[in-house]
């Protein structure tokens, strides 16, 4: 049985350095197929690569598409909310569906929801704190 | 009639008046302060002047008039339609509640919820904007479902007072509303 732990283990270690090796070497790809000329890579016989326009245009994509999903992210997050006179600030079809006690002597009473007038209850009527 | 210090989720000042015209029936009113005139006047000449200057350099008489309309317009519109003045509950033994609130311009839109469709008045936090505050709401429930929460009635939304005046005013409701339910 496999552990799943998320401690450090030699395999994940070896796993981290070859992505971290790999990443680098991608890296120097790149920067080597933007900066050679296309005449030298067609002598050498590389004809199919994409035009250079995109070396500087993907990079520029990505990052103004991270900074829009950040904020249509918050955006679809307060859209979601729902609002102060909606029935789900108070309950929800779980808490409407739970089974009443039954209890036993001695026994650890069954997790519930607190209903919203018993909490009130007890923070704001009980002066005995 | 007390009259303590308290302040609105925003941190401005409001007032609250509790009345209790009975053993069963009890008022509470929550007033917002009134809009100030220098407000008013920074508005009005902040408007002014961006329209003198677009008059300067496209030389538009009707940008002026138009300028003076809109200024008009949009107060009008924000006393009668925004800017709330006071608030108010009134709680009635085994009658009913009713909801009141009263704008700058004299409007006034009232709610009468019966006290059968009534379960509860309580203090519910919840998530609006980027906080969470404190508001105190009225459960309606069925007739016809008497242990579930049909819907949901927010009191004093244009107020929101803090936790200390809700406090104060769910204290006096329970007492109505555990005697006379």
């Amino acid at each position: 049985m496999v552990e799943n732990s998320p401690s450090p283990l030699p395999e994940r270690a070896i796993y981290g350095f070859v992505l971290f090796l790999g990443s680098q070497f991608g890296f120097f790809l790149y920067c080597l197929w933007a900066y050679i000329p296309e005449e030298w890579l067609h002598s050498v016989g590389l004809t199919y690569w994409p035009q250079k326009y995109w070396a500087l245009a993907m990079p520029i994509y990505l990052l103004v598409a991270l900074m829009v999903f950040v904020v249509v992210l918050f955006g679809i997050n307060m859209n979601n909310t729902a609002p102060l006179d909606s029935v789900d600030n108070i309950t929800d079809v779980f808490a409407q569906g739970q089974r009443s006690d039954c209890y036993r002597k001695g026994g650890i009473p069954r997790l519930k929801d607190v209903s919203i007038s018993e909490v009130n209850k007890m923070f704001y009527l009980s002066s005995d704190r | 009639m007390e009259d303590e210090s308290f302040c609105n989720i925003s941190g401005k000042p409001i007032s609250l008046d509790c009345q209790s015209h009975s053993s069963f029936c009890r008022e509470f009113t929550v007033s917002t302060p009134k809009i100030s005139i220098g407000k008013v006047m920074v508005y009005t000449c902040s408007v002014w002047l961006f329209a003198y200057t677009v008059f300067f350099f496209t030389q538009n008489t009707a940008v002026l008039s138009s300028a003076i309309l809109i200024t008009l317009v949009g107060m009008m519109l924000h006393i009668h339609f925004v800017k709330v003045d006071h608030e108010s509950l009134l709680v009635i033994g085994s009658l009913g509640i009713q909801v009141s609130s009263s704008y700058a311009s004299g409007r006034e839109v009232t709610t009468f919820i019966e006290m059968s469709k009534i379960k509860d008045i309580v203090i519910n936090e919840a998530v609006y904007l980027h906080q969470i505050i404190y508001y105190l709401c009225v459960l309606l429930r069925d007739p016809s479902e008497p242990h579930g929460v049909s819907s949901v009635v927010t009191l004093f939304q244009s107020s929101k007072p803090r936790l200390n005046c809700l406090v104060k005013i769910y204290k006096s409701c329970q007492e109505i509303l555990s005697t006379c339910k």
